[in-house]
């Protein structure tokens, strides 16, 4: 399905711009507000060009937009995307929570430990 | 920790009410893990299941749908550290497409006898979004799906 793969191929795009540290901290200064490329550069001992060269694949991805405000060019982190990325991991998530109900039921099981959550013990009056 | 902030990592906290040996018990004996493993919709088959719980022993087992048995997924992983009733870390692949995972289950103890376990899998990286990553979604919406029946 078209649609699917694009979306697909746009989750790559953002995974390749999360993947890395720099990119990462970047996000998680701009969560606290705008900032320009000299502002970005002050907390990261790197240059203004990798900052900047950080900033394009950051826009590519969608995280973030760009906009002139004055002279200088600000930052704004872009929440959809990343939540688009969390959502796909999320389902992995839903699916160790799942194992997890069983194994905490495994576990009850094995100890013959009545429940401890009330109001479910009437259930247990065959055994 | 500078891995803490790393999105492509899942991690996941839960607490058991039980000891510590027991829910170590629970990943390691083939028997308890084919009784408990697989979200709902899914079964681990005993016989599919072969653990052996030291550095470079082999963890294998299928998670086969309960609708159709034969369509599942298989697991095959094999331990990078282990410390009994500690760390159980290992390397695997999902399915025959050769997606790589890196499965980190840590257990300590919590007051009154039970036990926090801290899972870490990933990375998620891009790589991963590959025709199999595709088949868990696919297989995850089916889950939704059953999830609405019950």
């Amino acid at each position: 399905m078209a649609a699917q793969a694009t979306a697909e191929d746009r989750l790559s795009v953002i995974f390749g711009a999360l993947a890395d540290p720099t990119r990462r901290a970047i996000l998680a200064r701009l969560a606290d507000g705008d900032a320009t490329v000299t502002q970005l550069t002050e907390p990261f001992s790197i240059s203004m060009p990798a900052i900047s060269r950080h900033l394009k694949v950051l826009e590519r991805a969608g995280l973030i937009s760009r906009s002139r405000s004055g002279q200088w060019l600000s930052s704004t982190l872009e929440a959809a995307p990343l939540k688009e990325a969390t959502d796909w991991m999320e389902q992995y998530r839903r699916y160790w929570d799942e194992n997890f109900d069983r194994l905490d039921a495994h576990l009850r099981r094995i100890q013959a430990k009545p429940p401890r959550d009330g109001g479910q013990t009437t259930e247990r009056t065959g055994q | 920790m500078t891995q803490a902030a790393d999105t492509t990592y899942l991690e996941i906290s839960r607490i058991f009410d039980a000891p510590r040996e027991l829910v170590y018990r629970a990943f390691v004996d083939p028997d308890q893990l084919s009784e408990w493993f697989g979200p709902a919709g899914f079964s681990v088959p005993r016989e599919s299941v072969d653990i052996d719980a030291r550095v470079g022993g082999r963890k294998r087992f299928v998670m086969a749908k309960d609708e159709n048995p034969a369509d599942g997924h298989e697991i095959n992983a094999t331990f990078t550290e282990v410390i009994e009733n500690e760390v159980l870390d290992s390397e695997g692949f999902v399915g025959t497409e050769g997606l790589r995972l890196q499965l980190r289950i840590e257990l300590y103890d919590e007051p009154g006898g039970k036990t926090r376990l801290e899972l870490r899998q990933g990375p998620y990286t891009p790589e991963f979004k590959t025709d199999a990553a595709r088949g868990w979604e696919s297989s995850f919406t089916k889950l939704d799906a059953l999830l609405k029946l019950a």
